[in-house]
């Protein structure tokens, strides 16, 4: 019995030691024949020419954020009667030209868009007296959209200019404004253009033309037309010291154009 | 392609101060003449829409231009051709999808490929380097607020800049410059294979595409009157302002 028990733990054990034998002789088989097989392969790789680094690589796309808030503008491109509906019959509002009073390209800030029959109209912030005006212009007298990110204040009881960026302040500053006599108006308006180079000290280094417009002074040259600008006097600041336009000290007007476009729609409270 | 609307032309003489000012050199006139025989007088003198056809010319390179990473006159031409490309398509899908005025399924196709032609641009300038072209003035009119022509304008795009791209490919000398186009050009097929889709057009409508000339590129531009003249926002006229 124990004999018999011998004889099967030896046959088992080399049955198990022909197996491994046998498996790794065919492993060692297989391992040197897919060598073999590889070598052509990588010799013909090692033939080909390396490939180019790319020149350059697009990186990851921002999406434009959902909360944003842009406001945008467009110049006009014909003379146009503004009407108080998006309709070529309704009532002219006024009539807006191509050029400012200074020769910029004249702007319109946009408040909508609508569609009449088959034409497209523009909801527009208009230049003119009563401020605070809107009206219909037809798309086609306006160019090219441009969006802001920037909204301007002016405090009035505060004598203080803040400009927002994206709704958060990057600017702020005191400000002269209108005498009692002059005031300067209350509403919403934008910025029309950015004047420099001028040579008049009485406006400082920069002077920024508005929409919004004296309601006393309206045999103004050009119109009555209120100014964001620097000055001459810049001790009267902050104070009741202007014609209606907003004054700043001269530092203070060169940081501000540095960080406002022209289009930034403008309020005064 | 659906042209703009109620838009009016620029003028031959806004297009010939704003290709002068780019082609200070006469670049302009090698690749209109490519283009369209003839010239360079001859050519300012031509059709709006030749003219604006070698607006692509603004593109076109001279030999104090050679970019940084991109080294021969060849490539820098059509890189900034290119390059001007991404700008008007990264516009129009911007605007549109800042005015939200279209379908909410088109607004999201414009989100994401807006977000696709920006990173482009940032990607074309920074490879162009000092030798990039800045952005002209686009004017999209009415059409990035309504569907049917923001779509077919869309399709146009997407499948003429990947026509554009194969174009390109084989007459690209740098092969990095192949290599980093050809990311590109998968890109904008998918663009335009998924616009496609959106509005129940053969996504892959052939078996083969053929490539579009840098030439056809240029006429089509012209033909949406999407360039427009640069309004002058300042100035240096004494202010009439109230004081």
């Amino acid at each position: 019995m124990r004999r018999r028990k011998a004889v099967a733990v030896a046959f088992v054990t080399a049955t198990l030691l022909t197996g491994i034998v046998v498996i790794q002789a065919i492993r060692g088989k297989a391992a040197t024949s897919e060598r073999a097989a590889r070598a052509p392969i990588a010799d013909a790789f090692a033939g080909l020419p390396r490939p180019p680094r790319p020149a350059f690589t697009v990186g990851r796309p921002a999406l434009l954020d959902r909360r944003e808030s842009r406001a945008r503008f467009a110049p006009v491109l014909r003379r146009v009667d503004a009407r108080t509906e998006p309709n070529a019959e309704a009532p002219p509002v006024a009539t807006v030209t191509e050029r400012t009073e200074e020769g910029t390209t004249n702007i319109l800030l946009v408040l909508s868009e609508a569609r009449r029959q088959g034409a497209a109209w523009v909801h527009v912030r208009l230049p003119v007296l009563p401020n605070n005006r809107t009206g219909w212009v037809p798309r086609s007298a306006l160019g090219g959209y441009r969006f802001v990110d920037t909204h301007l204040t002016v405090d009035l009881n505060r004598f203080t200019v803040t400009l927002l960026r994206d709704g958060r302040p990057v600017f702020r500053a005191s400000v002269g404004i209108g005498r009692s006599a002059w005031p300067t108006p209350k509403g919403d308006f934008y910025i029309r253009n950015r004047l420099s180079g001028f040579g008049d000290p009485f406006y400082g280094p920069i002077a920024f033309g508005t929409s919004a417009r004296s309601a006393v002074l309206t045999d103004w040259p050009g119109g009555g037309f209120v100014g964001i600008h620097g000055t001459n006097e810049p001790e009267l600041i902050p104070g009741r010291i202007s014609h209606g336009c907003i004054r700043l000290r001269n530092d203070d007007i060169v940081r501000l154009a540095r960080l406002m476009p022209v289009g930034t729609p403008l309020t005064i409270r | 392609m659906t042209p703009r609307e109620e838009i009016s032309e620029p003028t031959i003489d806004e297009l010939a101060s704003t290709l002068a000012e780019i082609d200070a050199d006469g670049a302009l006139q090698e690749t209109a003449e490519a283009a369209f025989g003839g010239t360079r007088a001859a050519f300012l003198q031509r059709s709006l829409a030749a003219a604006a056809a070698a607006a692509g010319g603004l593109f076109a390179a001279n030999s104090a231009d050679a970019a940084d990473v991109a080294t021969t006159k060849n490539d820098i031409a059509m890189l900034r051709f290119d390059l001007v490309l991404e700008y008007l398509q990264a516009g129009f899908y911007t605007e549109a999808e800042r005015l939200g005025a279209l379908t909410p399924k088109t607004l999201g196709w414009a989100r994401v490929v807006g977000a696709h032609e920006r990173a482009h641009v940032v990607a074309l300038k920074r490879l162009l380097g000092r030798k990039t072209v800045p952005s002209p003035t686009f004017n999209y009119g009415s059409v990035t607020t309504r569907e049917q022509a923001f779509i077919r304008t869309a399709v146009g795009f997407e499948d003429l800049t990947a026509a554009l791209l194969k174009w390109q490919a084989p007459r690209l000398d740098s092969r990095s410059v192949v290599a980093a186009a050809i990311t590109l050009h998968s890109v904008e097929t998918r663009h335009a294979a998924w616009i496609r889709h959106l509005i129940g057009l053969q996504p892959a409508a052939r078996a083969f595409d053929k490539p579009a000339s840098q030439a056809r590129m240029a006429r089509l531009i012209a033909s949406t009157n999407f360039v427009s003249a640069q309004p002058q926002l300042a100035g240096r006229s004494r202010p009439r302002l109230t004081g």
